[in-house]
């Protein structure tokens, strides 16, 4: 049933709004020791835009990305993904609605360890059963720089090669909204300035739609726009930031959680 | 450092219960074939009970002790693999090769240590039931009594430990090494087990068809002509594999899984040829000396009889340890791609897909594993009937043949679905942010 709505959105014009979610509750554990880690998050994002998602540890930056990318199933509230309502069901039906909707960067790169270069870019098309364009796979690997180690294995890449091959990886099956979870945190200053800039590209070039957990300011200053996240609720939204703004607010962030309290 | 290995047992204890059942099992398997040594050794025993426990022992006892060690050998091998991660944070702490090879192996030879100091009481009784057997059969006098003495312990203990030290050894150097060895020694191991193994086969033709350790050698030489087969079948298959007509993404995955998993393969393959082969040969084997005995009329029906039970019993106790070897294996090696699933889902991949992945693998190291079994269970059988009877086709029929196969795929498949399915039930996203 998924199946046949995502080809059809896949062909389909894509919805003005990338992303929304509406009043989205999530909740880990049960009675004394329950924590909430998000009350009620509410959050829309234009298609083509590069959000930052910012806040304390704790303050639920991971559980929201989980629940907008349909990992994880939230308590209460609504999570749209290109004007398409993520609902129940099992593992393998939220895997079928990811795919071509949600394409993800991860700390740890995630590449499988067995499958070179060019194959790990080209699985998510393989796994779906969609056209493999190996040509446009090329052309995309060689944009972020990595037209001459098709062949490689990923341990035979450093961390930056790696985190460019995930990011390769996530602009061939051209999803709408490509989620990162601290894309540069395993990275050296300029491993992660070069997968920023990628992530920047894919938005001002493809015209995807980027959504990137972090916790460094510099990171986030590569965005168009940062939200801030303090316990679990939207504590504000910072446009055109610079890595000293978004310092600076962070900080007044933890001070006005704890007078919160 | 071997605090630290100590240590690192108490606070997982679930990671050493592969090693320690095997540790266990094969200990107990060694000293329950070996105190038949021991009991014939006994002051008062009459000349012919010592001369059918001696021969039972060298016979079955020796083989199976060489079983043993190489099936110990592949499950720690499995096991120390994956402990990769932690070996290289460890080295990233400071730690030097050497003290990381001591904790390692300390831990191997403390697990193996535990392992056959728990199997010494299951061991006695054991060791009982099978002189009870004996004894029923009318080999051994009625007066005779078991005994649990130094040949037991000291080949139960001195196997299982040399086997996990030296697996563990090996396990290490491949990991502290850093680069990735081509395998030279592998290759040299290879030649050198089917050599010998070869060897061992032919020197059946040396021995008379009455000779009462006449299963030995062929029994030997198709237990290293299976390790030799092991260490070289990933190799063969590598070949093998680019011509597999797999469409769909599972059967592309499996393929491209198993070709750079060559190492890891052998681990798995050890114990599943290993079945096969010794299943299939000494099961064969036996039912070609009943056969033989049966048209030679020398025994009358019930000691005949007897016989057949006792050997069948022996066989049947080194089959099963086989298949018990090979589950543990096979669920150790699973249990241990949890992240590899969990970046498969990640990258698009539903469940099913996943399990067909791991499916499909099953079903060509089955394949593989059966084919080389085969291979060498059949050198044995046609070498021992050959001198048995006078044909070396044995006239049983494949029946055994086909049950064994049956056996080995169902369990290799089972096995690996099973811990699959378990395995999948961790998030996705827990399941590679868990340290391996």
């Amino acid at each position: 049933m998924f199946r046949r709505t995502s080809r059809r959105t896949n062909e389909s014009e894509p919805a003005q709004e990338a992303l929304r979610l509406v009043k989205v509750g999530k909740t880990y554990g049960a009675g004394e020791s329950a924590v909430t880690a998000l009350d009620g998050v509410s959050l829309g994002l234009a298609r083509g835009s590069f959000t930052a998602v910012m806040g304390p540890s704790g303050s639920g930056k991971s559980t929201l990305l989980r629940c907008a990318a349909g990992l994880e199933r939230p308590d209460s509230g609504i999570v749209r993904v290109d004007g398409v309502e993520v609902t129940g069901g099992g593992e393998a039906e939220l895997t079928r609605f990811r795919r071509g909707r949600i394409g993800f960067v991860f700390q740890q790169y995630n590449l499988l360890p067995t499958l070179t270069v060019a194959q790990n870019t080209i699985l998510p098309l393989k796994l779906a059963g969609r056209r493999v364009d190996r040509a446009r796979a090329r052309e995309i690997l060689t944009a972020v720089g990595l037209g001459d180690r098709l062949g490689s294995l990923p341990d035979q890449l450093s961390g930056g090669q790696q985190q460019r091959v995930a990011i390769a990886r996530a602009l061939v099956a051209e999803p709408r909204v490509i989620f990162a979870d601290e894309p540069t945190g395993a990275l050296d200053s300029r491993g992660a300035r070069d997968v920023l800039r990628l992530l920047q590209e894919a938005v001002r070039v493809h015209g995807r739609t980027v959504v990137m957990v972090t916790h460094d300011p510099l990171a986030a200053s590569y965005a168009d726009a940062v939200v801030f996240l303090a316990d679990g609720r939207m504590a504000g939204r910072l446009p055109a930031p610079t890595a000293d703004a978004v310092a600076e607010r962070l900080a007044h962030l933890g001070d006005d959680t704890r007078v919160g309290v | 450092m071997f605090a630290l290995a100590l240590r690192s047992l108490r606070q997982r204890p679930g990671r050493a219960t592969a090693t320690l059942l095997s540790a266990f099992l094969g200990a107990a398997v060694v000293m329950t074939f070996n105190s038949l040594h021991d009991t014939a050794a006994r002051p008062g025993v009459d000349s012919v009970s010592a001369q059918s426990l001696s021969t039972a022992a060298g016979v079955v006892g020796g083989y199976g002790t060489l079983l043993v060690f190489f099936a110990i050998a592949s499950t720690l091998t499995v096991n120390v693999r994956q402990r990769g991660a932690e070996m290289e944070l460890l080295r990233c702490s400071g730690a030097t090769p050497a003290q990381i090879g001591r904790m390692v192996v300390g831990e191997a030879v403390a697990i193996a240590l535990v392992g056959a100091v728990l199997a010494i009481g299951p061991a006695m009784l054991g060791g009982r039931a099978l002189l009870g057997v004996f004894q029923d059969s009318g080999q051994v006098a009625r007066s005779v009594d078991h005994s649990f003495g130094p040949v037991a312990l000291g080949s139960g203990v001195g196997i299982t430990v040399s086997a996990a030290a030296g697996a563990a050894l090996l396990a290490v150097r491949r990991v502290t090494l850093r680069r990735r060895p081509r395998g030279r020694a592998r290759t040299f191991l290879a030649y050198a087990a089917l050599l010998v193994g070869g060897a061992a086969v032919c020197s059946t033709f040396a021995f008379s068809a009455e000779d009462a350790a006449l299963m030995a050698p062929p029994a030997y030489g198709a237990i290293l002509l299976s390790v030799g087969c092991a260490l070289l079948a990933p190799r063969l298959l590598e070949g093998l594999l680019d011509r597999l007509p797999l469409a769909g993404p599972s059967g592309y995955l499996a393929v491209r899984n198993l070709r750079r998993r060559a190492a890891e393969m052998s681990g798995v393959l050890m114990p599943l040829i290993l079945f096969t082969c010794m299943a299939s040969a000494t099961l064969t084997m036996q039912a070609v000396e009943s056969d033989a005995l049966k048209a030679s009329g020398v025994p009358k029906s019930v000691d005949a009889k007897n016989l057949e039970t006792l050997n069948l019993t022996v066989v049947g106790v080194i089959v099963v340890f086989c298949c018990v070897m090979l589950i543990n294996s096979l669920y150790a090696a699973t249990t241990y791609r949890g992240r590899e699933f969990g970046q498969q889902r990640l990258a698009g991949a539903t469940p099913g897909q996943v399990l067909g992945v791991v499916g499909v693998e099953g079903l060509i190291l089955a394949v593989t594993g059966v084919f080389f079994g085969t291979l060498a269970g059949l050198a044995g059988v046609l070498a021992f009937s050959a001198v048995r009877t006078d044909s070396p086709w044995p006239g049983q029929g494949p029946g055994i043949w086909l049950a064994v196969v049956a056996v080995a795929a169902a369990v290799t498949l089972g096995t690996v679905l099973f811990t699959a399915r378990r395995t999948l039930r961790t998030p996705a996203v827990t399941a590679v942010t868990l340290v391996a």
